[in-house]
């Protein structure tokens, strides 16, 4: 209880009321900046075009399930679903099983060797990707390698190597060496206290590295579009053919529920997994 | 660890990495200095060709027919052909007869205008002006709205943080053609922006029709998209700013935008510096939203030019010497960085 003669006072660290205001307008503006264009997107994907593009717009509208139908089981866009389970989930496992094995031994190593893998990885991960595309394409087409799902997922663990063993060996920095030196005092291989002893206590990073994995061969247009054909694409890549069709309405609205059923994975991700995706972002980059 | 141990350990990765980039950068250089065609050679065909009268005449004529191989497929024939699609890749003569224009009628800035449109109206330099201005147009936006949406974000309750924090990750973490396209979406014909401008009484606007219009919903989508990055970045940053300092600070009886500018951004320096390099890296190869602004004419990217002539124009070599163009780029804005960090932990050998 406070004493009744008691004045309050201003607290040193309260703000006047000009900033409160400004810094709610300030984050409101960017909440809806944010959120605004996913929203509408959602909601006009359960209309019809008439009444997803009317003078002047509507907020309420009757539901329709009509595009998400169309596009999913007369176009087939279940294939490219499957699709981009199968390869985003292959993906991530040879992404981790490589990226942890490299990580780890980056952090262990003291030599110039690991310096110089690093720096590679650093302009590596500056390559745009269509540089490398260009080399591919004709490779993989004279070999017969074009188009299979093993050189897209393989193609992705490479691009995605050179920020997951940066990222990955962030983590590993963080694990005391005297946890594998330990181990192997008592007679465990290198590899046995990597298997063993380490990697129990790396889950956080690596699932956190798995998300960044997932984000890059799910997120991916340009090399599934180009190096994949017809009904091999991934879902984002076969959003391509419902591209400038602002004149054909019933696929317009068809390629609105396709970016939709895109959407949805990633909104639930998030929700799911925030913490991890910031741990990601933050790590390395903050700590040096 | 020993060298040897290291060396297996990263053998997974090395390789991958190896043959997946680096081998197929070598590859890149290889087919920018190569032309191919299919083999070609002149066979006599002889013809039958009717005449007047039920008559007819044979005549022989020599025409080129591909070469085929064994399994009856073109072959095709692969030559050094030197800097040659370089040159054309970038354009030299073009470059040649926009310099040599006879501007002599007009002041010196209408004819140094025209000389740029000129020059930009060219494929690459077309390319490279658009991603320049998008690298380096966007950073400034993506530091500034990322540290003050971190300073407010900061000074909200709990509750309400989460929520704005998962808001922000959406623009960066939903699929950039998506994200390209939710923006895209709100901007056509009739689509909602247009048509609220019109029940608000402005006569229809095409936003996708004139160069301004769809340079700006591009840049804006370069900072829309990246801004979340930095302020996770800074908005992580600002929990390790020392608060005996700012403390000290108030006391000294600096104002609130005083210790901001005095004590936090200097202690944040180092990060503005890690965000705008991988800004700079990322914005570089733009790609998304110039693909689905469909823009080529108004705006387009080093990153789209080589998908352009690649995927439409099925032309390898050319494909190829822009991206040696795009390379030279990218080693261009990295080189100083990479520089900087082998002196710092190179001496230090960790």
């Amino acid at each position: 209880m406070r004493p009744a003669h008691a004045v309050p006072h201003r607290v040193p660290g309260a703000a006047p009321a000009w900033l409160t205001v400004l810094t709610v307008a300030g984050l409101g503006t960017w909440l809806v900046l944010a959120v605004f264009p996913f929203l509408w997107m959602i909601l006009i994907s359960f209309r019809t075009p008439v009444d997803a593009f009317s003078v002047p717009p509507k907020l309420v509208a009757p539901v329709t399930f009509e595009n998400f139908r169309a596009i999913w089981l007369e176009d087939g866009f279940w294939r490219f679903g499957l699709n981009t389970v199968l390869v985003t989930f292959a993906t991530v496992f040879v992404s981790l099983a490589f990226g942890c094995l490299a990580g780890y031994a980056l952090s262990r190593y003291g030599g110039k060797l690991g310096l110089w893998l690093l720096l590679a990885a650093l302009v590596f991960r500056a390559m745009p990707h269509v540089v490398l595309l260009t080399s591919y394409k004709p490779f993989f087409f004279q070999y017969g390698l074009w188009s299979r799902y093993e050189t897209l997922i393989i193609v992705y663990v490479a691009i995605n190597q050179p920020f997951t063993i940066w990222m990955l060996r962030s983590f590993f920095v963080n694990i005391p060496r005297e946890l594998d030196e330990a181990a192997m005092v008592d007679g465990c291989t290198r590899l046995q206290a990597f298997r063993h002893v380490i990697m129990p206590v790396m889950w956080p990073g690596v699932a956190t590295a798995g998300l960044f994995s997932f984000l890059l061969a799910y997120n991916d247009f340009l090399i599934a579009n180009q190096l994949m054909s017809g009904d091999m694409q991934t879902m984002t890549a076969a959003l391509g053919n419902y591209l400038g069709q602002s004149r054909h309405m019933d696929k317009l609205m068809m390629g609105i529920a396709g970016a939709v059923s895109i959407t949805l994975p990633l909104i639930v991700l998030v929700l799911l997994f925030q913490r991890y995706l910031v741990a990601g972002m933050t790590q390395g980059a903050v700590k040096g | 660890m020993k060298t040897k141990t290291f060396l297996g350990f990263v053998a997974p990765s090395v390789l991958t990495m190896v043959a997946l980039i680096a081998v197929p950068l070598a590859g890149v250089a290889w087919l920018a200095v190569h032309g191919s065609y299919v083999q070609t050679e002149l066979v006599e065909v002889t013809t039958e060709v009717p005449t007047f009268g039920g008559q007819t005449s044979v005549r022989t004529r020599t025409v080129p027919q591909p070469v085929l191989d064994e399994n009856g497929e073109p072959i095709t024939v692969s030559e050094y052909v030197g800097l040659d699609e370089m040159r054309a890749a970038v354009d030299v003569d073009g470059l040649q007869s926009a310099f040599a224009r006879d501007r002599s009628d007009r002041t010196a800035l209408a004819a140094t205008s025209s000389l740029y449109d000129d020059v930009t109206n060219l494929d690459f330099w077309g390319a490279l002006e658009f991603t320049l201005l998008y690298t380096f147009g966007t950073t400034p936006f993506v530091l500034g709205i990322g540290f003050f949406l971190a300073l407010g974000v900061n000074r909200v309750t709990e509750r309400i943080r989460s929520t704005l924090v998962f808001a922000t990750l959406l623009p960066m973490i939903i699929t950039p053609v998506v994200a390209a396209l939710s923006l895209y979406w709100l901007f056509i014909d009739d689509a909602i922006i247009s048509s609220l401008l019109q029940s608000l009484g402005f006569a229809p606007f095409h936003f996708l029709g004139s160069e301004w219009t769809i340079r700006s919903i591009i840049l804006f989508f370069g900072v829309w998209s990246a801004t979340p990055f930095a302020f996770i970045l800074l908005y992580a940053g600002l929990q390790t700013v020392p608060q005996e300092t700012l403390e000290a600070a108030r006391v000294d009886g600096a104002s609130r935008w005083q210790s901001v500018r005095a004590v936090t951004i200097p202690h944040l320096a180092p990060l503005f510096a890690v965000i705008a390099l991988i800004h700079l890296m990322d914005a570089y190869r733009v790609f998304e939203p110039i693909y689905v602004f469909g823009s080529r004419v108004f705006a387009s990217s080093l990153q789209y030019l080589v998908f352009f002539v690649l995927a439409f124009q099925d032309n390898v070599h050319r494909a190829a010497a822009y991206a040696i163009l795009t390379i030279i780029g990218v080693i261009l804005l990295l080189a100083p960085v990479v520089w900087s960090t082998w002196r710092h932990q190179g001496g230090s050998n960790r």
